[in-house]
């Protein structure tokens, strides 16, 4: 990966980020939209750690979202638990459960992971959905509170406005971002990467593949349990809908899109995928099917998605770089 | 409380018949191509809605109209092979993105064109009713496991009996040998997409009339039948049926056990242990390094 390409995307999406709320301050469904995408990035950074990174497909990671999410909601629902601590509790929900699923499951080679990761998503769509005492079941659990304002010196921050959410959605997706950017940088990322390219070589050079494998599993479900809950803050209510097979897809289907192994490929894709097409009004269904093709034209020509694309583009313009191993 | 078993247990026989259209379908295609294919149960789906198509705007005949969606859906399955999987050979990753994104395309567009609710057909297999003892069954169940067995054995007569399919088996068995002894891949592959999707066709024209035709029809049957062919082991056309079957009565008979809602969960439970205890399945063959 082109390392230059690699830092001024990511420097330009935080600038942007961050900048988003003075640009789109009077139109309060520009926010609305750019919230919900920044709610699908952090699941997606999840997923990016997982096959961008370690080369796992999973098409069951809204289940562990929802683990995340429901854990959230009733925390701060039913206990009264800080929105802080809340998070970080259904973080550690959904990756606990990670752990427990791939403990087993991580032994398990190529389309069979792939089919116990389907098969444990639509186990934990079911329990969400008939859990009734605990989640609601079908008709979902309302009613959760937005977090606490607080004040730090004389800045107060709150959470009940649009643009306060829109902020505090941000700060968390940075935050995993960054998680994101130290651990692909480490050693471990280092590792991770030669486990997806070649798991005998990296197993033969002293790579413990399992014990990456899990590690991976486990913070890509903790980080996808984050995104879950901020998702379910947002809206302030939990639905077993919002975290079905479809949703799981749609993930994979994000991060492919803006580009797996990226950095800034989550970013990209939950944004292009949730925000473009709300902008260019284009309705629900004529999304998918134009997405749906967008996503064969990807795997025919383009596997390494629309950053793999800006990446050739801005190698072509500016000179240097040395052959880049290519991802399929 | 027999009658309770044995009611169930024909339910679970039809389900299991149509568990098991699906997961012939998906191990031809595994066993010949190594392509595992996501998007079968909306090709299922469609077979529902072209039956309905056929039956209500041209034919006016069940047979005629399962007859239709077959052989539309063979054609659907040429086009597929030839368009998209067959540039992805060998190519797991990216096998597993372009069903993600056919199943985005054929589910909405469905909705595009025939509308996000449900269809309902009656043809007169749905109506009529069966009396056993105290129980009552529609014709509709006795067609389908009979339309099924019959598809089997025609399926097993055409994979030992013909060329094409000798063909079909050699190409699985050992990709190079077959081609040295002048088997063309691609024809066998054109040929395996077209058997796969036509049974998929014909599975979503039985089941549709018995309960709904509408646009996630196929998700159920789909999950169930990838569930068969693992239980049963990849590649294993007995597996498939002993497979597809099995977990259509085991999850009829769970919910004389468990609340309905749960036997999803028993079906991905038993897949799950499955697969823990037994990667390659029932019929499978252990090869190392492939679990």
């Amino acid at each position: 990966m082109t390392r230059s390409f690699s830092n001024l995307a990511a420097l330009a999406c935080l600038v942007l980020g961050a900048l988003a709320p003075l640009i789109f301050g009077g139109q309060p469904y520009v926010l609305y939209v750019l919230t919900l995408a920044l709610c699908y990035t952090i699941p997606a950074i999840g997923v990016n750690i997982l096959y961008g990174y370690t080369g796992l497909v999973s098409l069951g990671h809204m289940g562990f979202a929802g683990v995340g999410a429901y854990t959230t909601a009733l925390l701060m629902k039913d206990v009264g638990v800080p929105f802080v601590p809340a998070l970080l509790g259904g973080a550690l929900a959904a990756g606990v459960l990670g752990v427990l699923v791939g403990i087993p499951c991580l032994r398990l080679r190529s389309h069979f992971f792939i089919v116990v990761t389907l098969a444990v998503g639509m186990i934990l769509f079911t329990l969400f959905n008939n859990l009734d005492a605990l989640t609601g079941g079908a008709e979902g659990l309302p009613g959760i509170p937005r977090p606490a304002p607080f004040s730090i010196g004389p800045i107060d921050f709150e959470f009940r406005s649009l643009t306060g959410f829109y902020m505090l959605t941000f700060v968390v997706t940075a935050l995993i971002f960054a998680l994101q950017f130290v651990l692909v940088r480490s050693d471990f990322g280092r590792s991770l990467s030669s486990v997806r390219q070649d798991e005998a070589l990296a197993s033969a050079r002293g790579v413990n593949v399992f014990g990456h494998k899990l590690m991976a599993f486990a913070l890509s479900t903790a980080i996808a349990g984050a995104g879950g809950a901020m998702k379910v803050l947002f809206l302030r209510a939990a639905a077993p809908m919002s975290f079905d097979m479809h949703e799981s897809i749609n993930l994979m289907m994000m991060l492919i899109l803006g580009g797996a192994g990226y950095l800034v490929g989550p970013v990209v894709g939950a944004i292009t995928f949730i925000a473009v097409p709300e902008f260019l009004r284009i309705a629900a269904e004529m999304r998918f099917i134009f997405f749906g093709f967008v996503l064969l034209v990807l795997a025919r020509f383009a596997p390494r998605g629309i950053c793999g694309l800006a990446e050739s583009a801005y190698k072509k313009l500016g000179r240097r770089e040395k052959t880049v191993v290519g991802y399929s | 409380m027999t009658t309770a078993i044995f009611e169930q247990f024909i339910n679970g026989t039809m389900m299991g018949s149509i568990y098991v259209l699906m997961a012939l379908g998906m191990v031809l295609i595994y066993g010949v191509m190594h392509v595992l294919n996501f998007a079968h149960g909306v090709l299922f789906m469609v077979g529902g809605y072209l039956a309905h198509l056929f039956f209500f705007n041209l034919t006016g005949s069940y047979p005629l109209a399962i007859l239709g969606a077959m052989v539309s859906l063979a054609l659907i399955g040429v086009l597929l092979e030839r368009a998209v999987f067959r540039a992805l050979r060998d190519n797991l990753r990216m096998q597993i993105v372009a069903s993600l994104g056919l199943i985005m395309i054929i589910q909405n567009g469905v909705v595009q064109i025939w509308g996000p609710h449900a269809l309902q057909m009656r043809p007169p297999p749905v109506e009529a009713l069966v009396r056993i003892g105290q129980l009552s069954f529609t014709v509709q169940h006795f067609v389908i496991i009979g339309v099924v067995a019959v598809s089997v054995a025609a399926l097993y007569l055409f994979l030992t009996r013909t060329r094409l399919g000798t063909a079909m088996r050699a190409t699985s068995q050992h990709p190079e040998a077959a081609v040295v002894v002048g088997i063309d891949p691609n024809r066998v592959y054109t040929l395996t997409f077209m058997i796969a999707s036509a049974l998929a066709g014909l599975g979503g024209a039985l089941l549709g009339p018995l309960f709904l035709i509408f646009p996630q029809m196929g998700d159920a049957p789909m999950l169930k039948a990838l569930s068969a062919i693992i239980i049963g082991g990849m590649g294993s056309v007995p597996g498939a049926i002993v497979g597809g079957l099995g977990i259509g009565i085991v999850e009829s008979l769970s919910t004389l056990v468990v609340p309905t809602d749960y036997r999803d969960t028993i079906v991905f439970g038993v897949l799950i242990l499955m697969l823990l205890i037994r990667p390659w399945g029932i019929f499978g063959v252990r090869v190392r390094g492939e679990h």
